[in-house]
């Protein structure tokens, strides 16, 4: 990246080499100035709402409904509606059950999905797949069907039939499948940075073609993995619509459907109270992006962006 | 896409297996070899995709009311022939159409100058900063971005109309923009928090195309006298508009079928904007009343076909013409 404008300075500043001897004083970049002007803004953009809702929580209770956004008194002590919504078992009773619910499906879906796209990714790439056209384009045209709409009614009969409905583990099925197209694709073009002479060579030393995959593949991909296992985890942590259309029991659902009709405040839950639970929610998620970020940016430079 | 499917099906393919096998054999073989690394992946696209989608189209052919407790009747084409003259359906389909053609333009544009500009700055560092920053909303679950604008928009605790009326004065508590209740506005709040969400993500899919353009074509350029401007409408956007057509493809298709942001932001509510075809057929088959599921199921086949159609217009148009 540092590479990208360094040589064009360098043949500016020959052609100015007389001038500035005249002229010792640097032209005002403007160009760097607008650049990261327009840049902060943007991340000013992103950050100011999240950051307006983690000031929020630390509001006293009369601050926290007012329109100001700075308080005249903050909540003493500070981590008072933390503690609130960690302890008071009106709210943890209900969270805590959804939150657990949620990280059961989530890991099985993350787990389910990365499996699948692995060794779906690796054979349309590297074994000879017969008929691969065919699954190529229906992947690819799936990409354009509304399935997330038009599917649900079939997915709720389906899961009725099979006596799913409340079930809570059953909804990473259809979070599987929904992104399961998407996963292959990812897993596809980062298998496609892999040379194929190394697959050969193994295949002559006589491994087998999953050990070929276990043993020498995979610690090349693994930073795919890593935006497979991230796009999975945001798309089933998030996930809304399915969990509230295929469980009626509040205490099969998952923490989306909670938070998402607490909006207007649950039981009276109060809004800087409400921050606090948001906070909270959004916790998980961003920790593991911190944790992953490193891996993500790689994998995504890697290919995975191109499917 | 095609081309890379053309060229990814070969190599293992031109050697032959073992001695001189029949290439019917040869494929049995590949296919006995291949196809268990593809089962987990059929199992679960076959089951919860085509299998629902088919279904729905199976129900959307019969008069299945799902809380009437009796068998559903076969009833042919009836529900689409109902449909065509159900003008909440064509509102619907009007509603979403709006909301995408002010959504998807956004969505392009912002994430690309934000491409441009990071893939200019010099300092590594700084760039990953920019990009860690742009991509936190993307790891926010869906439904507490919208609740999180919920409050962004609120009129009574809301940062941004405290600060249009309080701090700058522009409007008074009376003609304070009402974000999500008023219809003309209401489009673009929800595009606005689209927008929130999806820079990150999709600033990453431009500087990926960004970082394919090889930089002695600027350089060359720049010797040649050429200014930004002129580089920008000369080079980058030629080399961008694959990632632009594609992403506008993909960007129409989850815009038309939004459904989870119209439900927690407008409700139910049949005269609101935020009803569209998506919230019609899901709250026709799970709603209140009977729950009428083949004529949801025949909304939902309809929004898909008219979505499918303007899909293939678009191909159409942006087909590779080299």
């Amino acid at each position: 990246m540092s590479s990208v404008t360094a040589p064009a300075s360098r043949a500016v500043s020959t052609d100015r080499a007389a001038a500035d001897i005249w002229k010792p004083k640097k032209r005002f970049n403007w160009g760097f100035y607008v650049r990261h002007g327009v840049l902060i803004t943007m991340c000013l953009w992103v950050l100011l709402p999240i950051a307006w809702v983690f000031l929020l929580s630390f509001k006293s209770l009369q601050d926290g409904a007012q329109r100001y956004i700075w308080p005249n008194n903050f909540i003493d002590p500070l981590y008072t509606h933390y503690e609130f919504v960690l302890t008071k078992p009106r709210i943890v009773g209900p969270v805590w059950v959804n939150f657990q619910n949620s990280v059961y499906v989530t890991l099985m879906t993350v787990v389910a999905a990365t499996v699948v796209s692995v060794l779906a990714g690796y054979a349309l790439v590297h074994l000879r797949t017969p008929g691969q056209r065919v699954i190529l384009a229906v992947l690819v045209a799936s990409l354009f069907f509304p399935t997330q709409v038009t599917a649900i009614i079939g997915i709720f009969s389906i899961q009725q039939r099979l006596g799913l409905i409340n079930k809570t583990w059953s909804l990473m099925l259809p979070y599987t499948a929904l992104s399961v197209a998407i996963s292959i694709f990812i897993m596809r073009g980062v298998f496609q940075t892999v040379p194929k002479d190394l697959i050969d060579s193994a295949k002559i030393d006589g491994a087998t073609s999953l050990r070929t995959l276990l043993g020498i593949v995979l610690p090349i991909v693994r930073n795919g993995v890593v935006v497979v296992i991230i796009v999975n985890f945001v798309a089933a942590w998030g996930e809304y619509l399915l969990a509230l259309t295929l469980m009626n029991d509040a205490s099969k659902r998952t923490l989306p459907v909670f938070l998402g009709s607490a909006a207007g405040g649950v039981g009276g839950l109060l809004w800087p109270r409400m921050a606090a639970l948001y906070i909270v929610a959004i916790i998980p998620a961003l920790v593991t992006f911190a944790i992953a970020q490193r891996w993500y940016m790689k994998g995504l430079q890697e290919g995975a962006l191109k499917g | 896409m095609a081309e890379a499917v053309a060229s990814s099906s070969t190599s293992v393919e031109s050697k032959p297996i073992k001695g001189s096998r029949s290439p019917a054999v040869q494929t049995l073989l590949a296919f006995v070899k291949t196809y268990p690394y593809l089962l987990p992946a059929i199992f679960f696209f076959v089951g919860w995709q085509i299998l629902p989608i088919y279904q729905a189209l199976h129900i959307s052919f019969t008069d299945d009311k799902f809380l009437d407790n009796q068998a559903p009747n076969w009833i042919g084409l009836q529900n689409y022939r109902d449909l065509m003259s159900d003008s909440l359906f064509w509102t619907g389909l009007r509603r979403a159409l709006t909301f995408t053609v002010i959504f998807v333009p956004g969505m392009i544009f912002i994430p690309m100058v934000a491409a441009i500009l990071i893939d200019r700055v010099t300092h590594a560092k700084v760039a990953t900063v920019y990009r860690i920053i742009l991509l936190i909303p993307a790891m926010i679950p869906a439904p507490l971005i919208f609740v999180l604008w919920l409050w962004m928009y609120n009129n009574y605790i809301g940062p941004i109309n405290y600060l249009l009326v309080d701090v700058f004065s522009i409007y008074d508590l009376q003609t304070q923009p009402q974000w999500l209740n008023n219809p003309n506005l209401i489009y673009f709040s929800i595009a606005f928090m689209e927008w929130w969400w999806g820079l990150g993500y999709h600033t990453m899919f431009f500087l990926a195309g960004l970082a394919t353009i090889p930089r002695d074509l600027f350089d060359a350029a720049r010797v040649d006298g050429a200014g930004e401007w002129r580089m920008f409408w000369g080079i980058t956007i030629w080399r961008l508009l694959p990632i632009i057509l594609v992403l506008t493809v993909i960007r129409f298709g989850s815009a038309m079928a939004v459904i989870t942001e119209y439900i927690i932001m407008g409700g139910y509510d049949r005269t609101k904007n935020t009803y569209t075809w998506t919230v019609y057929m899901y709250d026709t088959a799970f709603g209140g009343g009977m729950q009428f599921r083949g004529y949801a199921a025949a909304i939902g086949w309809m929004g898909a076909l008219f979505m499918l159609m303007v899909v293939a217009v678009m191909f159409y148009l942006f087909r590779s013409r080299d």
